[in-house]
C-alpha cells in the first residue's frame, strides 16, 4: 500500500511529505491510547513476602509498599526498589567460602584472621557476622557500598575487641564475651553511619594460635593433662591407703575389745570357779586341801621322770615309768 | 487531522523543554547549579526542581551518601619507636558540594586529599602513644582524635569526616617473629608450671595420705591399749574381789594349777623320801 502524500507550502515553495495522519487514519489515536495504557501498566509491581518496595517520585522518597500487588506511577515519574528485608546476609572475616558444598570449601585469609591480642600475642580468628536490613530506606540511601562497609567495620571491631582481651581468654573462656562486645561495638558504629542494618549474630568460628606456635600451645594442653594425671594418680594412692589404714585400725580396736572381753570373761569364770570351790572348801578345809594336793600330784607325776632320794642320800628310780633303766646316783 | 498532528508535536516539544528546565535530585544525590560555569546554588533536597534551560544553567551531581575512603596499609612509628603496619578506612560525606567542587572537584580528588589529611593526623596521634596502647586501651580514643582533627581540616574542602577507623594494626615481619619467640617462651613457662603444680599437688596428697594413715593407726593403737587395759583392770578387780576371801587358799589352788602346767614329760623331779606323798610308804 503506497503511503499517501500531501503537499505543504513553506516560503512559497511546495514540498511533498508523507501524510501519516491519513496513513494511520483513525488508527493513530487508538495506537496512542494503547501505548499510553501499556505505559501506565508498567507501574504494576509485586512485592514478595521477604521484600519491601521503596518508591521514589522524581528521586524523592515517597512511600514504602508492603508485600502483595502494588502500583507506582510509571517510569520516569516513580521508581521502585525492592530490598529483601527478611534475608539474613553474612560477612566472613578471616576466610571465604569458595564452595557452598556439601562438601563446603573454604579459603583462609591470613591477612584478616591474624591479629594482636591485648598481651601482644598473635591469634588466628575466623568470624561470621550475620545481619539483616532493619530500615530499608536508610539501607538504600544513606551509605554507599553497604556490604563492604559492614565487612570493614566488622573486621575493625573484632580487632579492637581482641585488643582488649589476652590470648588465653580468647582461646578459652572469653569467646562469648568477645562475641558480645564485637556485636555491640559493630552495631554502635553502624548506627553512627545510619546504615539501616541490624546485626543478628556475631559468631567466632575458629579461634586458634598461629601455626608458628601451635606445638607450644599443644604442649601446654598436654602439660595440663600431665598435671591432672599426676593428681589422679596420687588420689588413687590415697584411695588405696586410707581405707586400708581405717580397716587396720578397726581390726586393732576389735582385737583389743576381744582381748578385754576375753580377760573379763575369763576372770569372771576363774573367780566364779574359785568362789564355788571355796564355798565347799570352807566346810572341810583340811580334807579338801589334802585331796586337791593329792589329785594334782596324781595328774602331774605320771608324765614326769622322777627320782627319789633315799634317806642315805641315794637316788632310787621309781620303777613306775616302766622301761626306764635303773640309775644309781653316787 | 491537522489538529492532532499539532497536539503531538507540541507534546513532544513540551517534553524536550521540560527536560531542559526540570531536573531531578535523587535521594542519593545532591547537586550544584552552574550558570555559565559559575556555581549559583546547591540543592540537597530530593525531588523535582526547576532551573533555567541548558545551556544557561546546568547541573553537577554529587553523591549524598556516606562514602568510603580506604588506603593501602602504611608503616607508622609509635611513641616507643616501633613500627606498626596500620590499615585504616574512613567514612565521609560531601557536606558542602560547592566547596567540594571548588576544592577537590570530584571523589577521586577527594581521595587523595583525604590521604594527606588522615595519614598525617594518624601519624601525629600514633606518635603520641606506645604500641601497647594502640593495640589495647587507646585505640578508640586515637580513632576519635584522628576523626575529630581530620574532620576539622577536611571541612575546608566541603568534606565531613564521620569516622576514621583503624582496621588493622599489625606488627612488621621482624617484630612478628619476636612476638612468636616470646609466645613460645611464655607457653613453655606455663607448661612447666602446670607440670610442677601437678608434682606439687601429687606430693601434697601423698604426704597427707601418709600422715593420715599414721594418725589413724596410732589413734587406733591408743584406743586398743585403753580397751585392753580396761579389760585387764576389770579382770584384776574381779580376781581380787574373788580371791581376797581367802588369799592363802587362792595361793594353794593357783599353785596346784601352776604345777599342772609346769610339769610335763620332759620334767625330771627329785623327791626326798620324806616327801609327804610318801608318808604312807614307810
Amino acid at each position: 500500500m503506497p503511503i499517501p502524500k500531501k503537499t505543504i507550502i513553506i516560503g512559497g515553495e511546495s514540498f511533498e511529505i508523507p501524510d501519516f495522519a491519513k496513513f494511520f487514519g483513525g488508527g493513530l489515536r487508538l495506537i496512542l491510547m494503547i501505548v499510553g495504557a501499556l505505559w501506565l501498566l508498567t507501574g504494576v509491581f509485586i512485592v514478595g513476602p521477604d521484600e519491601q518496595g521503596v518508591i521514589r517520585r522524581f528521586g524523592k522518597f515517597s512511600r514504602v509498599a508492603t508485600s502483595g500487588l502494588n502500583y507506582h506511577l510509571p517510569f520516569p515519574l516513580e521508581v521502585v526498589q525492592k530490598p529483601k528485608i527478611t534475608e539474613v546476609k553474612r560477612v566472613e572475616i578471616g576466610f571465604r567460602t569458595i564452595e557452598q558444598g556439601p562438601p563446603a570449601e573454604y579459603r583462609q585469609v591470613p591477612m584478616e584472621s591474624l591479629m594482636l591480642t591485648g598481651n601482644l600475642n598473635i591469634i588466628d580468628i575466623d568470624m561470621i557476622v550475620q545481619y539483616k536490613i532493619k530500615d530499608a530506606v536508610a539501607y538504600l540511601f544513606n551509605v554507599k557500598d553497604a556490604g563492604e562497609t559492614i565487612q570493614k567495620t566488622a573486621e575493625a571491631s573484632l580487632r579492637q575487641v581482641i585488643g582488649r582481651h589476652d590470648i588465653d581468654e580468647a582461646l578459652t573462656t572469653g569467646k562469648f564475651a568477645i562475641q558480645e562486645e564485637t556485636m555491640t561495638l559493630l552495631q554502635q558504629v553502624l548506627d553512627k553511619y545510619d546504615i539501616g542494618v541490624l546485626i543478628v549474630q556475631v559468631q567466632l568460628q575458629d579461634v586458634h594460635p598461629p601455626q608458628e606456635v601451635a606445638p607450644d600451645f599443644k604442649d601446654v594442653a598436654s602439660a595440663k593433662e600431665d598435671k591432672e594425671r599426676k593428681i589422679n594418680q596420687s588420689q588413687g594412692y590415697r584411695n588405696d591407703v586410707i581405707p586400708k589404714a581405717r580397716g587396720e585400725a578397726e581390726k586393732m580396736l576389735r582385737e583389743a575389745e576381744a582381748y578385754a572381753a576375753k580377760r573379763i570373761a575369763e576372770s569372771e569364770g576363774d573367780a566364779k570357779k574359785f568362789i564355788n570351790i571355796y564355798a565347799e572348801y570352807s566346810r572341810a578345809k583340811d580334807v579338801t586341801r589334802k585331796r586337791m594336793l593329792l589329785e594334782t600330784m596324781e595328774q602331774i607325776l605320771p608324765g614326769v621322770q622322777k627320782y627319789i632320794l633315799t634317806s642315805e642320800g641315794q637316788i632310787n628310780l621309781l620303777p613306775l615309768a616302766g622301761q626306764n633303766p635303773a640309775k644309781t646316783g653316787q | 487531522m491537522k489538529k492532532s498532528l499539532l497536539i503531538t508535536i507540541s507534546v513532544i516539544a513540551a517534553f524536550i523543554l521540560l527536560a531542559f528546565i526540570f531536573y531531578v535530585v535523587d535521594e542519593k544525590e545532591q547537586v550544584v547549579i552552574l550558570q555559565m560555569g559559575k556555581p549559583v546554588r546547591t540543592v540537597t533536597a530530593p525531588g523535582m526542581h526547576m532551573k533555567l534551560p541548558w545551556p544557561i544553567q546546568n547541573v553537577v551531581k554529587f553523591d549524598d551518601r556516606l562514602l568510603d575512603y580506604d588506603t593501602q596499609p602504611t608503616d607508622v612509628l609509635t611513641k616507643d619507636k616501633k613500627y606498626l603496619i596500620v590499615d585504616n578506612f574512613a567514612k565521609w560525606r560531601i557536606a558542602d558540594p560547592l566547596k567540594f567542587l571548588q576544592g577537590v572537584r570530584d571523589e577521586k580528588g577527594a581521595q587523595s586529599r583525604l590521604d594527606d589529611i588522615i595519614y598525617s593526623e594518624l601519624r601525629v596521634q600514633l606518635g603520641n602513644h606506645d604500641m601497647q596502647e594502640v593495640i589495647t586501651e587507646s585505640r578508640e580514643d586515637i580513632m576519635q582524635a584522628v576523626t575529630r582533627d581530620s574532620d576539622l581540616k577536611a571541612r575546608a574542602y566541603g568534606i565531613q569526616i564521620i569516622d576514621v577507623r583503624i582496621k588493622r594494626a599489625d606488627l612488621t615481619k621482624e617484630n612478628e617473629n619476636a612476638v612468636y619467640e616470646r609466645m613460645r617462651a611464655e607457653r613453655q613457662r606455663i607448661a612447666n608450671q602446670y607440670r610442677s603444680e601437678g608434682e606439687e599437688e601429687a606430693l601434697k596428697i601423698r604426704a597427707t595420705t601418709d600422715k593420715e594413715k599414721e594418725i589413724i593407726l596410732a589413734e587406733a593403737y591408743r584406743e586398743a591399749q585403753i580397751l585392753r587395759s580396761k579389760g585387764e583392770a576389770k579382770a584384776i578387780e574381779i580376781y581380787a574381789n574373788a580371791f581376797k576371801r581367802d588369799p592363802e587358799f587362792y595361793e594353794f589352788v593357783r599353785t596346784m594349777d601352776a604345777y599342772k602346767k609346769i610339769f610335763d614329760d620332759k620334767t625330771t623331779i627329785v623327791l626326798p623320801p620324806n616327801s609327804s606323798i610318801f608318808k604312807y610308804l614307810k
